[in-house]
């Protein structure tokens, strides 16, 4: 079996927004990241996929500046982080937003302010307002957290995230314990998101229609790069099987059918 | 109206009202942000801890009401102690609660124990169920001062602290010193206990940091309406407690943790 070729953005083309360069963290003996170096052009919405416990979740922390790295470093060209003006980030799905009593303006006013807003300012409003009108959220406006379903939650965080007007968008499973419907609705709301040439994204997901709707290119970890292209390089092949069927999550590559080391120029 | 009226008129219930309005309110305030963290056993842990830092101060030979300048960095140290175990992780949150909940009581015993035989025996009782009707007008003016510079932090942190409870990893993102407001609610919880102790004991003071913000929890729909009506709770539940014992003449610190439970009971049955 030959190895298959994967599709890196091109550097001299392409304006870096983002980069991760040489990140190793351990956690005692244990590597769960080990070497990993990727970029992402402007604009690009990059689908990070790969097995439980393959590293993914910490390298978003990294990447968000809420873990050390023990090697190596993540930088965004011109900023310093961590910014939540840089970087938006959308959670998992919070169960506790259901016990804090709180409206959805609030909630995304509050990333706007860097505190718990008492009383929303015009611009604040305004800004609230369009953030929410960009992921369809309007009609949310003045309901309680208490009162949202799954997917009215994450697109209430999504539009929280986006307040800012950040480069980088940082989304972890965002459509995980949300129902069939509103999983679709989310998805939809991400294929709006992600067809911005300005915003870039790193998302995390175990759900192939996600990656398949939402994804320019895709990286495969496995508390290293195991493969970094194109999704219809990577849409169908072993990588993607493994995750997507639980039997097969243990699939692993023999070592002559991995992908080529990403050239040391990209790293 | 001669039911209000009538109490009001004599100086010591006069006090007894203030000082439990002070309390009520505070303890209400601080109670939204320890009920929203989950962490509503840290009240009774901390009370105990008060009064192992009393018993120390009684054995020291400091008298039962400066004993409490003793109490405040004793519980402000086993506060911190607590958060410290939290925030690396060496320690879950009832776990740490509950160890220095039950050695500090311990201590507290062992200490009093110590005590020479020829000093003056130690009212327990009034440690641990509260004497407010004996509030003097010192202890009054410890607590209103005490009470407004906890209120005055509690103000200038609020937004930030709200923040903070809602989602620690958002905020410290968004730039809210996570860690630093964690040490500090902890520290404001601690020295509020040790100054309301004298009011309503250290066996019902968590009360009046858990129930008020519980039934307001109930009730409200944003965080600021959940302080207020808590505050209102902590507040109207302590006046009505107390002119209750009065007429009844019962205990007073039972009475209002007995009106709190009663509100929060109704607050369950009318809930949003």
């Amino acid at each position: 079996m030959s190895a298959p070729h994967y599709t890196h953005p091109d550097r001299e083309r392409e304006e870096c927004v983002f980069e991760v360069r040489g990140v190793t963290k351990r956690f005692g003996d244990r590597a769960v990241l080990d070497d990993v170096s990727f970029w992402i052009p402007k604009g690009e919405f990059l689908c990070l996929v790969g097995p439980n416990g393959a590293g993914k979740s910490t390298l978003l922390k990294v990447c968000l500046g809420l873990l050390e790295p023990d090697a190596g470093t993540v930088r965004v060209p011109g900023a310093q982080l961590p910014d939540s003006r840089v970087l938006g980030y959308v959670p998992q799905r919070k169960s506790f937003a259901r016990r804090f009593p709180a409206k959805v303006e609030e909630l995304v006013a509050a990333n706007l302010r860097g505190k718990w807003p008492l009383r929303l300012r015009a611009a604040e409003r305004e800004a609230t307002e369009r953030a929410l009108a960009r992921v369809g959220a309007e009609h949310l406006w003045g309901k309680s957290l208490a009162d949202l379903s799954g997917g009215e939650t994450q697109r209430a965080f999504l539009a929280r995230a986006l307040v800012t007007e950040p480069k980088i968008l940082i989304l972890d499973e965002p459509e995980a314990g949300v129902d069939v419907m509103g999983r679709r609705e989310l998805v939809e709301v991400l294929y709006q998101v992600s067809r911005s040439d300005e915003l870039a994204a790193i998302l995390v997901s175990h759900h192939p229609e996600t990656i398949a709707r939402t994804a320019e290119r895709v990286l495969y970890l496995e508390h290293r790069v195991v493969a970094w292209g194109l999704p219809q390089e990577l849409l169908g092949s072993a990588e993607l099987a493994a995750i997507s069927d639980p039997r097969l999550r243990s699939t692993r590559w023999d070592d002559d059918s991995r992908p080529p080391p990403v050239p040391a120029r990209e790293r | 109206m001669d039911w209000v009226v009538e109490p009001l008129s004599q100086a010591f219930m006069m006090r007894a009202l203030i000082c439990g309005a002070v309390v009520g309110g505070l303890c209400a305030a601080i109670g939204v942000f320890v009920v929203q963290r989950g962490m509503s056993f840290i009240g009774d842990g901390l009370a105990h801890a008060a009064f192992g830092g009393i018993a120390l101060g009684l054995l020291l030979d400091i008298e039962t009401a400066n004993a409490t300048w003793v109490a405040l960095p004793f519980t402000v140290a086993i506060a911190l102690g607590i958060g410290w175990g939290l925030r690396t992780g060496r320690l879950h949150g009832d776990v740490a609660t509950g160890v220095f909940f039950s050695v500090s009581f311990a201590l507290g015993v062992l200490f009093i124990g110590l005590r020479p035989p020829e000093r003056a025996v130690v009212n327990v009782e009034s440690i641990l169920f509260g004497s407010i009707l004996a509030v003097g007008e010192t202890d009054l003016w410890v607590v209103t001062g005490v009470a407004a510079a906890a209120a005055l932090v509690l103000a200038l942190t609020w937004s930030r602290l709200a923040y903070a409870t809602f989602d620690p990893e958002l905020a410290q993102l968004s730039g809210v010193p996570v860690a630093a407001l964690d040490y500090m609610l902890l520290a404001l919880t601690a020295v509020v206990i040790v100054v309301s102790v004298k009011t309503v004991g250290i066996v019902l003071v968590s009360s009046f940091i858990v129930i008020p913000a519980a039934a307001a929890g109930l009730l409200a729909r944003r965080l600021l309406g959940m302080t207020a009506v808590a505050v209102g709770i902590g507040v109207g539940g302590s006046f009505v407690g107390l002119l209750g014992s009065y007429h009844l003449d019962v205990a007073s610190g039972a009475t209002i943790i007995l009106t709190l439970g009663a509100t929060f009971f109704l607050a369950l049955l009318v809930r949003r």
